[in-house]
């Protein structure tokens, strides 16, 4: 890692440290749990990120592959005996097969990097509007066979009995981990390579590089993440159906990726942080609104709207996003140069 | 033979609704390089504008005009939300817009609306059959077939034979030529989203009229078909949104014929299959359209 | 009736066009010499507003500096820009007739002129229904040439008509050039080919680095051979 970058993963590894430890001081459940959702927004995010920030693609598809995640790990995890009331029809040797959360976090991560490595190479070919249009055609078909698939998935019915596996340490755990893969992936040669397709195309392939195979590569890898952060949060609320892997959740991890700036690791991390926050903030003045009584329906939607107003906003005004094109590291270090001279 | 014909009229009827759809994409694709993920909205607020003038006692005709200039309405709209701002930004900025602003539009359904499904005005023949050639198909099968060929062939017309219809094949593949001859850079790109709006507006009405109502996730299925359509059929070229339109029912359609109930579920995941082997085989889709493209 | 003064460019970090002052008369017929990346095409674009720039434009006294390219057209600019921009996939008839889209209620106007333009370019008019990608080099520069004339200009704007061209096209083009001159339109010429412009142009603006480093009469110009290194590209 380049020393700027060194600095980069040390700040970032700073504010997932304080993640994890200011909430267990403050003791309170529902920070804690706030802060382990955002911990596991951390890595879908940054893993979307390593796809969508160094191919300039944007992938609609990334939700898609979470799902994978969660429903291998928990079709492995869920305790034999409820496995059997749960999904009754499960093929063969699953039925019987019971493996440890972590083991099951794991082989969820291989099973969506596994799946995007057979269905996305032909994707990997197009670009822009095309890419786009596929990626979110994927989403919709990972989405149809999750809701469909009954004997595995339970169908569109909630899915209960994963062991709770996922606490916060293990969330900033695993997060921390993805931003260091994250930064090193940007700069390696593929990911050197794949920064530099994105800005002149024909300029990369001179270099002998074959974009789509590169491409291709980010791909299964921020699937391999997205499948890992999928089985993480499903042993947190530990009971999920697939509409938890839908349009919704697509543009909240959009949204935070946007508003922080997909070209730079740092923009994933603050975007993730400052997205959860303001979500937090709002999601408890629709509670409030509703608990008031003042509509007669429930307030619902609130919180997509402001999502959406903050995104075209920043677009607008800062299209690039909070970190546009430098890692907050070379950053300062060029501010204190700077200030020193 | 009476299979057949049952066959031809189902893919005809679906085809037409579909090839609508992906052609008021594409409209604006080819104009601004842009995918506009409100479009499935400008179905739903046609849906929203029929169930809103319901009961005022017009006739469903004039119901169904309203309903369609709403849809116009919000296309242009559209532009001046989440476009223009941002036109000279990133390709990547105006997709996000899109997509913000089609998360907006949903979620002020819900929000000032309902979540739950609202009934909308309809027509009596739209749920009367009628018996062809032996077969007895649904009424609202030959209009959508009447409608939509009328509609294609009007607007083939119209691109070939106006002014503005050629200054806009003229702006699709040079846009700035075609201002330095004087055609207005605003009014092209307005035309494109009211003709995108109409053609979302006329497919709500008989998209929703084999439903029957409305929610705020309504738009996302027409939204899929035309974005499926475009890329199999070709992002750049208006009769490459058409044969996609009519291809996908085709392949849509044989599905329904030959696959067992249990796998008919999955129908999407076989149609999506079938995309990524065209695509292996044409990676631009099937009619290649001009390559030349820039936006403004 | 053309009046440049100061006039700058950049692209990104990069000044095209550094300080171009120029003037044309009416009727007149000035050509804008220099070496690739003087500046040239860049300043042409910059006076048809496809370009943002700085410095003021005049066109008749008003200040046309923010104006966008399809209200200059209105004013009786045309520009036929390098890249040739025939719409490849329209025909010669459709590209010919949106030529004069500021002119589309006129349509005696228009069937007249474009007829005028068939007389002018018979191989045009052979080929009326097919599509303009389909072209050769020299019959997509007629018609660039002859859409450009349908709006009827005042001044017509030409960057590089010659540019890879067989010389024989060439010269009919020039032929074609000097025709316009004596109808009396008003012409800004950008050339590679110095020694057809100058013998064709009143005036001479030779750029260099996007500055003007000399003007002065077409006949002395050419006459100046210690110019040429200047405009050749030397």
């Amino acid at each position: 890692m380049r020393k700027g970058n060194l600095l980069t993963f040390l700040i970032l590894l700073g504010l997932v440290a304080l993640l994890v430890l200011v909430p267990q001081l403050i003791g309170v459940r529902v920070v804690e749990r706030i802060a382990t959702a955002l911990a596991i927004s951390l890595v879908l995010v940054v893993g979307l990120q390593t796809f969508t920030g160094n191919s300039g693609i944007l992938s609609f598809a990334h939700i898609g592959f979470m799902g994978i995640g969660a429903y291998v790990s928990a079709v492995l995890t869920i305790p034999v005996q409820m496995r059997g009331m749960a999904l009754p029809d499960l093929y063969g040797v699953v039925k019987t097969l019971e493996v440890s959360p972590y083991l099951g976090m794991l082989i969820g991560g291989l099973a969506a990097a596994l799946v995007a490595a057979v269905v996305s190479y032909p994707l990997m070919r197009l670009s822009d509007a095309p890419a786009v249009i596929t990626s979110f055609a994927l989403l919709v078909v990972l989405y149809t066979i999750l809701n469909h698939w009954s004997a595995v998935t339970n169908g569109p019915r909630t899915l209960f009995g994963l062991p709770n596996a996922t606490g916060l340490p293990l969330a900033g755990g695993v997060a921390a981990i993805v931003i260091m893969v994250a930064l090193v992936f940007k700069e390696s040669r593929i990911g050197m390579l794949l920064r530099a397709s994105r800005d002149d195309e024909r300029a990369a392939a001179a270099l002998g590089a074959s974009i789509p195979v590169l491409r291709w590569r980010a791909f299964i890898l921020s699937a391999l993440i997205a499948g890992v952060g999928g089985a993480l949060w499903g042993h947190f609320v530990t009971s999920f159906s697939p509409k938890a892997f839908y349009l919704k959740e697509t543009f909240v991890i959009l949204g935070m990726l946007v508003i922080g700036g997909m070209n730079t690791v740092t923009g994933a991390v603050v975007g993730t942080f400052a997205v959860t926050l303001a979500f937090e903030g709002l999601r408890a003045f629709e509670t409030s609104l509703n608990a008031s009584g003042m509509f007669s329906e429930q307030v619902v939607g609130i919180t997509e709207i402001v999502l959406a107003l903050a995104m075209i906003g920043m677009m607008f005004l800062r299209p690039g996003g909070m970190f546009a094109s430098t890692e907050i590291g070379p950053l300062l270090a060029r501010r204190f140069t700077r200030t020193k001279s | 033979m009476q299979t057949l014909i049952q066959f031809t009229i189902d893919v005809l009827s679906l085809g037409g609704a579909y090839a609508l759809m992906a052609l008021g994409l594409v409209i604006v694709y080819g104009i601004l390089k842009l995918v506009n993920f409100a479009y499935g909205e400008l179905i739903m607020v046609t849906g929203y504008g029929l169930f809103l003038v319901n009961g005022s006692g017009l006739p469903w005709i004039v119901m169904a005009a309203i309903a369609v200039c709403i849809a116009i309405a919000t296309g242009i709209a559209t532009d001046y939300v989440a476009f223009r701002p941002v036109r000279s930004k990133s390709v990547t900025a105006v997709l996000i817009t899109s997509f913000a602003f089609s998360t907006i539009l949903q979620n002020a359904a819900l929000l000032f609306i309902s979540p739950r499904p609202r009934n909308v005005p309809l027509p009596d023949f739209f749920s009367q059959t009628v018996e062809f050639a032996g077969v007895i198909v649904p009424a609202r099968n030959l209009i959508t077939i009447v409608a939509s060929i009328l509609l294609l062939v009007v607007f083939a017309w119209a691109m070939k034979k106006t002014v503005l219809g050629i200054a806009m094949r003229a702006a699709a593949t040079q846009f700035r030529m075609a201002r330095m001859l004087g055609v207005p850079a605003n009014l092209i790109i307005s035309s494109a989203f009211a003709i995108s709006g109409f053609f979302a507006g006329v497919v709500a009405l008989l998209w929703i009229g084999r439903i029957g109502s409305v929610t705020p996730g309504i738009g996302m299925e027409p939204l899929l078909v035309a974005f499926i359509a475009t890329v199999i059929g070709g992002m750049r070229s208006l009769q490459g949104a058409v044969l996609g339109g009519f291809l996908l029912a085709f392949v849509n359609t044989g599905l329904n014929y030959t696959l067992p109930q249990q796998l008919l579920e999955f129908r999407d995941a076989f149609t999506f299959t079938l995309v990524i082997l065209i695509l292996l085989w044409r990676p631009d889709g099937l009619i290649r359209g001009p390559a030349t493209g820039q936006r403004t | 009736m053309l009046e440049v003064n100061g006039l700058q460019v950049n692209y990104g970090a990069i000044r095209a066009v550094r300080d171009v002052s120029l003037r044309v008369a009416e009727g007149e017929l000035v050509t804008l010499l220099g070496a690739n990346g003087a500046g040239k095409s860049s300043t042409l674009l910059a006076i048809a507003g496809a370009l943002r720039s700085g410095g003021t434009i005049r066109v008749d006294g008003a200040d046309v500096t923010s104006w966008t390219p399809e209200r200059l057209v209105r004013k009786g600019i045309a520009m036929v820009p390098e890249t040739r921009d025939v719409f490849p996939d329209l025909t010669v008839a459709e590209n010919l007739l949106l030529g004069a889209y500021t002119r589309r209620r006129d349509s005696a106007g228009v069937a007249s002129d474009t007829e005028r333009m068939y007389a002018l370019f018979p191989r045009l008019k052979e080929r009326v229904a097919q599509a303009a990608g389909t072209l050769s080099g020299g019959e997509q520069q007629m018609l660039v040439i002859a859409r450009a004339l349908m709006s009827r200009p005042r001044l017509l704007l030409l960057d590089e008509p010659s540019l890879g061209l067989a010389p024989t096209i060439v010269d009919q083009i020039f032929d074609m050039i000097a025709d316009l001159k004596r109808q009396r339109l008003t012409i800004l010429l950008v050339e590679q080919n110095a020694s057809k412009a100058l013998a064709v142009a009143d005036r001479a603006y030779v750029l260099r680095l996007g500055q003007v480093a000399v003007e002065g009469r077409a006949a002395d110009i050419a006459a100046a051979s210690d110019l040429e290194p200047l405009y050749l590209g030397g």
